[in-house]
């Protein structure tokens, strides 16, 4: 945890609604990230959590409501108002970063050319340069042994370590994690937590996904809660955990402790 | 003189014919390949072009090889469009082979998991560099078998270029067995040479598989 | 295009038609045959067949229709046109069809034989009643795949004369000097024939998935 910065918000949502296939997934939803800040989203499946998330690097198309990175407009160009080309959202893109529930290491590529391959081939960094950033990277996940790996090699907790570090290696402005430890085993969960827990007393901007309370509760400035769609509870951890003021909150609270 | 020392003494035909089919294949599926693979990229956006590039894919698999050749030597001058039987057949078969691969790899992006792009896309990647270093690879890895079977059809299909006066290798037997009334025997070196170089196919592309193998990719 | 021109198209097609379909009838036959004897693994005759399936693929239909019509008459085999056709189209299109019939008994799961001789059925019975008419669905979109594949093949026939859909153009042109219309016309009667057949591997690759073995 560290002392958020007052400037441009990080990520700055504001009535962000969604509807899958007539049902409404997502209404009203506003919320702002400050930098450096580390918010963990809860709340029961289909709360609409992960589709929050991944509206903010636009995988997901809102149908309402505007978002912004550091202060620039995600999907529609401020300037023409029509919807991003697929290029300028790459570049948008470029300055986010994104741990997905399954990993999604790229299967052709060994450990150290998955967290090369975007800052050589996005950024169009030198290779030496993006070398020494993944190497730098690869030891701080505790994985400095694994570069030739191959992704099938590896256990679950290993390869989300790498998709960390991958993630890391384009410097983005917050680092989305989609329920990072969802698919892992137990014993695995620890490793992943761990590493995570280091970059958000790094100063990283961090939007967490997650059912691990005692991480929300650890290492969180805000705790969001979700439910049918809508924020319904948005505190500090030592409120949330102690005091919370939905009703729907305690209920959770109660099942999950 | 027995029939294998004709056979020989006619060597000369035969190596001829052995060039011209190994250059149109080698030249035709090199060109095809890259067009195929650009074709599948267009796939992925959904627009108009697409729509064509997939109408168009469909319409090679409905046609015989030997029409399109037949439409492109015979049928072209009409139009004003002459060219030479080779030229014609090299066309041919770019055209057709690049929408076999198109469609072989256009399979295997349909059940390719979502997640990889998704990753990519997160990272940044536009749409060209997205295709060209995360989901043709892969797509390429994944469908190497059918690629390698679908190189020995197009072997085999320089075969039909004969038809069109092309003098390939099959034009190379007709020749010899027409001169010297030797049809088993001239015959039968063409086929084993088709044979061998089918085989040594085959053995490229086992060796290509390791490549997958070695990422875990299974059933390369 | 005038009615003689369209006369003799669909005489080139009933042609294409007559020939490949005798030439499909035997050949899945005979490559169901082949894969039968293959699964017998008897040591001569196995290597011997490998070796014919390893030939008849990897030799262009064109090249085998020209060889048998040619070397036919040097072995005292008096082959006119039609039976060489035939016979060349078989045994390529056999030799495809066998790998397409082994690859499924192959993939053919032990449980369903083991269940079978558990009550009390014979080998016999088990492949007639159980094993074959699975076979059948599971080899049906490959064994359709490979017809569509023989008729995009058939314009061989035309190096030794015959007059088949695609020939049958260049006859028409010798007459009307207007050699694009028929091809064009040829070009969309081969659309309609493998249509139908791509259309009917469809039906047998849902029919096949159900059975999801």
């Amino acid at each position: 945890m560290s002392e958020p910065s007052i400037a441009i918000p990080a990520v700055s949502i504001r009535k962000l609604s969604k509807s899958f296939d007539g049902v409404e997934v997502l209404r009203d939803i506003d919320l702002v990230v400050n930098k450096g800040e580390v918010v963990s989203v809860l709340g029961s499946s289909g709360s609409g959590k992960s589709t929050m998330l991944r509206c903010i690097n636009w995988l997901e198309e809102p149908d309402r409501g505007s978002i912004h990175i550091a202060g620039q407009r995600i999907g529609i160009n401020e300037q023409t108002r029509r919807k991003m080309t697929s290029k300028e959202l790459a570049m948008l893109r470029a300055r986010t970063g994104m741990v997905f529930q399954g990993f999604n290491l790229w299967p052709h590529l060994n450990v150290i050319q998955n967290v090369m391959e975007s800052p050589i081939y996005v950024k169009r960094m030198p290779k030496d340069q993006a070398r020494a950033i993944a190497v730098e990277l690869l030891e701080k996940v505790g994985l400095a042994d694994k570069h030739e790996a191959y992704p099938f090699t590896l256990s679950g907790g290993q390869k989300q370590r790498v998709a960390i570090a991958r993630a890391l290696a384009m410097s983005p402005e917050v680092i989305l994690f989609d329920e990072p430890t969802s698919a892992l085993d137990p014993e695995r969960v620890g490793e992943v937590l761990q590493v995570m827990k280091n970059l958000s007393s790094e100063g990283y901007t961090m939007i967490v996904v997650t059912h691990e309370m005692e991480f929300a509760r650890a290492v969180s400035d805000q705790v969001v809660f979700l439910d049918k769609g809508r924020i319904i509870e948005k505190a500090p951890p030592s409120k949330f955990f102690s005091n919370p003021d939905t009703e729907r909150v305690r209920r959770f609270l109660e099942i999950t402790a | 003189m027995t029939e294998w020392t004709i056979l020989w003494e006619a060597r000369a035909l035969f190596l001829d014919g052995l060039l011209a089919t190994l250059g149109l294949f080698a030249l035709s599926i090199l060109c095809a390949f890259v067009l195929g693979c650009a074709w599948v990229f267009l796939l992925e956006e959904r627009n108009r072009l697409s729509i064509v590039v997939r109408g168009w894919i469909n319409l090679m698999r409905t046609l015989p090889f030997l029409i399109l050749a037949y439409l492109l030597y015979y049928g072209l001058p009409e139009l004003g469009l002459r060219m030479s039987a080779w030229t014609a057949g090299l066309l041919a078969l770019v055209i057709y082979h690049a929408a076999y691969f198109a469609e072989i790899l256009r399979g295997s992006r349909l059940v390719l998991p979502e997640g990889y792009i998704e990753a990519a896309k997160a990272h940044g990647f536009t749409p060209l560099r997205l295709y060209l270093r995360i989901t043709l690879p892969q797509l390429l890895i994944k469908t190497r078998p059918l690629l390698g079977n679908q190189l020995i059809i197009a072997l085999k299909d320089t075969a039909f270029l004969t038809i069109i006066t092309v003098q390939e290798l099959t034009a190379a037997a007709n020749s010899v067995q027409s001169t010297y009334f030797i049809p088993t025997q001239a015959f039968v070196v063409v086929i084993v040479m088709y044979w061998l170089i089918s085989i040594c196919l085959e053995l490229a592309l086992k060796r290509a598989g390791r490549f997958g193998a070695r990422r875990g990719f299974d059933h390369v | 295009m005038n009615t003689q021109a369209w006369l003799l198209l669909l005489e080139g097609a009933w042609t294409t038609l007559w020939l490949c379909g005798i030439a499909i009838g035997i050949g899945v036959v005979l490559g169901l045959v082949i894969a039968l004897i293959r699964l017998a693994k008897v040591p001569f005759v196995e290597q011997l067949l490998v070796l014919y399936i390893s030939l008849a693929r990897a030799t262009p239909l064109v090249t085998l229709v020209l060889f048998l019509f040619l070397s036919a008459p040097v072995f005292g085999i008096n082959m006119n046109r039609n039976t060489a056709a035939i016979v060349a189209m078989t045994l390529n299109t056999a030799a495809f069809n066998a790998e397409i019939w082994r690859a499924a008994f192959l993939s053919f799961s032990r449980d369903q034989r083991e269940a079978a001789l558990a009550c009390g059925m014979t080998g016999g019975v088990f492949f007639r009643r159980i094993m074959l008419p699975q076979m059948i669905t599971t080899s049906l979109p490959g064994l359709v795949n490979e017809m569509s594949f023989l008729i995009k093949g058939s314009p061989a026939v035309a190096v030794i004369g015959i007059v088949d859909l695609t020939r049958v153009t260049n006859r028409i042109s010798a007459v009307t000097y207007d050699p694009l219309p028929p091809i064009l016309a040829a070009a969309v009667l081969y659309m309609l024939i493998i249509g139908v057949l791509l259309k009917l591997q469809g039906l047998a690759e849902r029919k096949a998935n159900r059975l999801a073995m």
